[in-house]
Formats: C-alpha cells, structure tokens, sequence
C-alpha cells in the first residue's frame, strides 16, 4: 500500500514539474515585466514629439562603408513616426510611414507606397524600423528572468524574451539592462533555433525629458555575415512641436517633389 | 512533259553567273528557315523535357491556403489532392511533393541567396537521372536527414566540400527567422538548365526549417503515363478537388501558370475574405510554357520577316532574270512557236526553269542547314551557364529539324517562285512568232 502511495506521489510530482515546465514559457516573470516596463517607460515618448536624424553607418568586410542618413519624425502618443531617406543621393525622397501596426515604404521612382512588414531593415542594413518608435516589448513577448551578467563596465539584468507569436522577426531575443538606469545596454537576437543572428549595443543614451531619454549611438553586428556591422548616430534631437501633416503619407509624396 | 522537263533542266544553267546569284538567294533563305524552325522546334522539345524532369509536372498543383486569417504560399492537405488525383486520373499516375525555400546561405561569412527545393526521395529519382556527381553520392544524400546536394558553381563560391556544414538561415512564413544546419553530401553539374542553380534537400528538413505543418507542401507535380488530352485531365481534377472541399481552378492566364510551378513559401499576408479556405491552381505544362512559346513564336516571326525581306528581293531578281532571259532568247521562242509549241507551254517552259532552279538550290539549302545542325549538336559544346543555358541539351545547342518543316520550306519557295516567274513568263509566251523572229535587241 506504502508502495503504491508512493509511487502515485512520485508520478503525481513529475506530472506537476512537467506541467509547470511546460507553462513556464507561457507565464511572464514579475521581476522581468518590471525590468521592462521600466525600461519601456524610461524609452516611451508620450506626449513629446521628437525629430532626429539618424546617420547609419555600414561596414561590411572587403566593401567599401555605405553611409545612410535619416531625418526622423515621432510622436508616440498617435502611435505613429515619419522617415525620410536624406542621404545618399541615390535614397533621397524614398521613406517610411508607420501608423499603428501599419508600415508603408514610399518608392518616388514609382510615386507609390508599399505595404511592409513592421520589421523592416533600413535601407538593408541590419537597423530595422521599429528601432525608431516607441517599444511595444510586452504586447509581442513572454519575458524572464535570467540572472546577472557583466557587460563591459555595467552590471547587468539578463532578461530573456520569446516571442507570443511567430510572427515576430527573432522569436528569441536576450536583453541586457543596465542596473543603474534600467536602460538596456546590448540586446541579442535568435532565431527559432536560437541561433544567435544579431546584437544590438546600445552605447550612448540623451536625456529628452525628466526621466525620459532616446538612444543616441548604438552598433548593430550581423553574426551571420563575418564582419558586417552598422554604426548608428543619433543627433540634432529635438522636442519642438510637430505639424500634424508631417505625419502622412502626403508629406512624404511633398518631400520627393 | 518529260521532253519539257528535259529542257528546262538543259536550260537552269544556261546563263551561270545569273542563275547562281539567284539560286544562292535561295539557299541562305532555306537555310536560314530550316535553322530558325529547328531552334524553335529544338527549344521547345528541350525545355519542356527539361522542365518536366525538373521544375513542373504534366499537371502541377499550386496554391494557397488560409488559416486563421492568414494567407499561406502552398498546398494544405497535400496527401488528400495526391488521393483525389489518383482516383481521377488512375492509380498509375506519379504524384510528387516538393517543398521550396528560398533563403540565403552562409559559410565562413560569405552568404548567398539560394533557392532550396525540398524532395521526398524515396519517390523521387528524376533529379538523381539527370545530376553528375562530382563529390558523394546520391545515396548518401538519401541517408542524411539534413544532406544538402548543391550544383558545383554554389560550392565553388563558398569553397566548399564534401561533408563540410553550412547555416541557412530563412525568414519563415509566420515572420520569424530560423536557422538550421546542412551536410553537404553531394557536388554536381547538370545539362538540365532548370536545376543548374537548385539545392536539393529532402522534404521534411525544409519543411521543418518553414515551420510549416506536416501535410503542407509548395507544389504538387503530377506525372501521367500519356499526356495526350492534358486540358481534359486537368478539367477532370479540378472538378474532383472542388468536390473534395478544396477551391481549385485553372490559372487565369499564362503568368499565373508560370508563377505555380515557381511558388516558394514567403511570408504569409493578411486575408481578407474571413474563411479558412484551400485555394489551389491546376496548371498543365503547355500552360507553364505559354510565354516560352510566347517568346519563340517572336523569333520565328522576326527570323519569317528576314526570309520574307530575302523573298521581295528574290522575286524582284526573277523579274529582272526573267525579262533579260526572255529578250536573250526571242529567236528561240520564234522557234518554239513557229514549230507549233503553244503560249502557254512556252509560259510553262520558263516557269518550270525557274522552279527546277528554285528546287536545287533549295535543296542545297536544307543539306547545307542539316549539316550545320548535325555540327552544332555533335560538336559544338556550350557552358550550361551561358547565356544559350536554356537551349542546350547534354550541353549541345538543341536544334531539331522536322521534315514538315523542311517540306513547308520547299512548298513556300517553289509557289513562290511559280507566282513570280508566271507573269514575265507569260509575256514571254505571248509574243507572236513573227515577231520574235524579226525583233532585234
């Protein structure tokens, strides 16, 4: 009887574990949400509006650096942002315009705008463009906790990311916040394998508003294509108001006139 | 009509020079036709073997399906369409599942994008027919379930080699990336122009690396053992498949027949239309090489133009041949007359000389076109990669002459040698003895 009892218990607790094993992914970590949120909240700009302009630098082993330059418009608050290629000659008047979930690239050769994925790489650099709007982390990831780690002189939380759908470009991603700010200093991006395909280093930081900052110098490196990295500067950050209509499709179609 | 025949012949080569200018005329032009219509006719027979034995079937089922408001590329519920195929077109019917991603490749940092098509092979053996192994084997590829077999000019960009591993990596049609990696378990060259660029994996691996369901597949080939009365066949099989619960039809032009048999897995789009739903398009191979034909028909009609260029200048030659044989032999046709021949039989006379002379050398033509095409196939190698890629067969120009051809050649010249000789020919006819013995030019 003993017997049986125990091995009942015995299978009761290892059908317990792996029920709870097989939630866990599914549950966010209280102590990695509030890392995020907290994060979120330092990096949303609800109720500024901000105009930058990004310099995107490529380097690719045996190529010669391509250069891109990006004039910024975002206004958190609507959900939206406006980008206008300004260099080189050959990506002037191209943009993009993001409202919501919905991201359209504007082509001036063809006069027309495409429908793209939120995701979508700048100018096929390894910078995407949902770099540039606010971070929606929590509505697209489950998150955890991993512990600490050291990256270059800040001591780090790890928190662990896995996509809740796979529509997501990297379903697993490992972001590194920095414990003095909360602000995330180097993110890792996986594929569904979890290979390791991207790392962002988020060098520099501005403060925008009380408590509220952009990034201003980040490096991006491909893991995949040796030695293929892009250097982004963020500069001529400014909080000034915005026109309504910069946020359009039309002043995009105006602004390759 | 054997002493006409006679005479004409004694009289083709009477004036030389004159009557080798001519007759050259005729020769490039037969030539020219007798190669224009191989190459078409050689194009065709090799691109639709090549692209049977590669990247289509007699019947090739395509699609997409929705799930939950998604639009996937592909077929859902291939094992069923395999079903509903074999019961409508017989049992003896090949039914062959692929599954194709197009992603990029790395090794060593170098990447490249490159289309991976994914076969059951333990069904498949068409691909094994037509590749020469360089390095391993094809049984080495069946053995290994993340084997790759990849064309030589791929494993000499990354420098690879047998058994070495490479990463793909691939946007998957939910979005998200993944990776995985591959063996190499096999180099090869191919004269087939459709798989010159293709690396083969198996099925299951790329659908896998595509996340995509068990029973979903890129395209169905469908290979019949007569592929006579095709249209018919594929009309039967869309009706069955819509009685199956599937949303089959027949692709609305030659483009949407092309894009089938090329569809790969991209990223899903939204759907519109709020029904979780199986949409197929059932093509036929003469369907897929709609635009080939397209495209041949043009160089037919541009190579038609030059001969008919060639012609109006042949005919004016004949005119001209014509008028000065006939003024040379007035005496003659006084002769001809007095002794009692008629109009007409002198008319006959001069037309038969110049159809007798037409039929030389058109003849000449066409022996000097086979002897080309005999070259050109036997002896005359070409890079698979090249330019004339698609043309070539076993990496020989593929040019196939047809005797229907030839004796449309022969029929076009000598009717139109008769028409235009005819009217000088008459005049000729129609002068009085009297007068052609007495008139001096």
């Amino acid at each position: 009887m003993r017997r049986t009892i125990f091995a009942v218990a015995v299978i009761l607790l290892i059908l317990a574990a792996a029920v709870d094993l097989a939630a866990q992914p599914k549950q966010n970590d209280p102590r990695a949400v509030k890392i995020v949120q907290a994060y979120e909240d330092r990096l949303n700009l609800r109720g500024l509006d901000i105009t930058t302009t990004f310099t995107l630098v490529q380097k690719k082993e045996g190529e010669t650096d391509r250069v891109l330059r990006v004039r910024v418009y975002r206004r958190d608050a609507a959900d939206t942002f406006t980008l206008m290629f300004e260099y080189p000659d050959s990506e002037k008047g191209k943009g993009y315009y993001r409202s919501g979930d919905d991201l359209y690239l504007y082509l001036p050769s063809t006069r027309e705008f495409v429908y793209r994925n939120r995701k979508d790489d700048v100018g096929s650099t390894d910078v995407r463009t949902d770099l540039f709007g606010q971070p929606k982390t929590l509505d697209q990831y489950r998150v955890s906790y991993l512990g600490a780690a050291t990256v270059s002189k800040w001591e780090c939380d790890v928190v662990r990311l896995d996509g809740k759908a796979l529509d997501v470009s990297f379903p697993v991603q490992k972001w590194f916040f920095r414990r003095s700010d909360g602000l995330p200093v180097k993110t890792e991006n996986y594929s569904v394998s979890e290979t390791l395909m991207r790392t962002f280093y988020y060098i520099d930081y501005a403060s925008v508003a009380r408590d509220k900052y952009i990034f201003t110098k980040l490096l991006a490196v491909n893991h995949l294509e040796k030695g293929q990295k892009t250097f982004l500067t963020n500069e001529k950050v400014s909080t000034a108001a915005i026109p309504n209509y910069t946020f359009s499709k039309a002043f995009l179609e105006e602004q390759s006139r | 009509m054997a002493l006409y025949l006679n005479l004409a012949l004694k009289n083709v080569f009477r004036q030389k020079k004159r009557s080798f200018t001519l007759g050259i005329n005729y020769a490039i032009v037969t030539f020219i036709l007798v190669l224009l219509f191989s190459f078409s006719q050689g194009a065709r027979v090799n691109i639709t073997s090549n692209l049977v034995r590669a990247s289509a079937g007699h019947i090739t089922v395509a699609g997409q399906y929705v799930v939950v408001g998604r639009v996937f590329q592909g077929v859902l519920r291939y094992p069923e369409v395999e079903r509903t195929a074999r019961q409508t077109l017989g049992q003896d019917i090949s039914v062959l599942p692929r599954y194709i991603v197009r992603s990029a490749l790395y090794y060593k940092g170098l990447s490249k994008r490159v289309t991976f098509v994914g076969i059951d092979s333990s069904l498949e053996t068409g691909f094994r027919d037509q590749i020469r192994f360089l390095k391993g084997s094809w049984q080495e590829f069946v053995d290994g379930e993340n084997a790759v077999v990849m064309p030589a000019e791929i494993a000499n960009y990354f420098e690879l080699d047998y058994d070495d591993e490479v990463l793909v990596s691939t946007r998957t049609r939910f979005g998200a990336f993944n990776t995985a990696t591959l063996k190499v378990k096999g180099i090869y060259e191919t004269g087939n122009f459709f798989i010159q660029s293709q690396l083969l994996s198996h099925f299951a691996f790329l659908q896998g690396l595509d996340l995509a369901d068990r029973d979903a597949a890129s395209a169905l080939y469908i290979y019949l053992p007569n592929p006579a009365g095709l249209e018919a066949k594929r009309d039967q099989l869309v009706k069955a498949l819509n009685l199956t619960g599937f949303e089959a039809k027949k692709p609305k032009d030659e483009n949407s027949a092309l894009a089938a048999v090329t569809a790969a897995s991209p990223r899903y789009e939204v759907d519109k239309r709020g029904i979780d739903r199986i949409e197929l398009t059932v093509a036929t191979i003469n369907e897929v090489l709609g635009i080939v034909r397209t495209v041949l028909n043009a160089v037919n009609a541009v190579g038609t133009l030059i001969a008919a260029v060639m012609l109006f200048i042949i005919a004016v030659s004949i005119f001209i041949n014509m008028r000065m044989s006939i003024n040379e032999r007035l005496r003659e046709i006084g002769t001809m007359r007095t002794i009692g021949v008629e109009a007409r039989g002198v008319t006959g006379l001069f037309v038969l000389e110049n159809i007798l002379l037409a039929l030389i050398f058109t003849l000449a033509g066409v022996v000097l076109a086979l002897l080309v095409v005999l070259l050109l196939r036997t002896a005359v190698p070409l890079p698979a990669g090249g330019n004339l890629g698609l043309f070539l067969n076993r990496g020989r120009l593929s040019l196939v002459p047809r005797a229907l051809d030839i004796l449309l050649i022969f029929a076009v010249i000598t009717g139109f040698t008769a028409l235009f000789s005819f009217f000088p020919a008459r005049r000729g006819g129609r002068i009085r003895p009297v007068e052609a013995l007495t008139k001096v030019f």
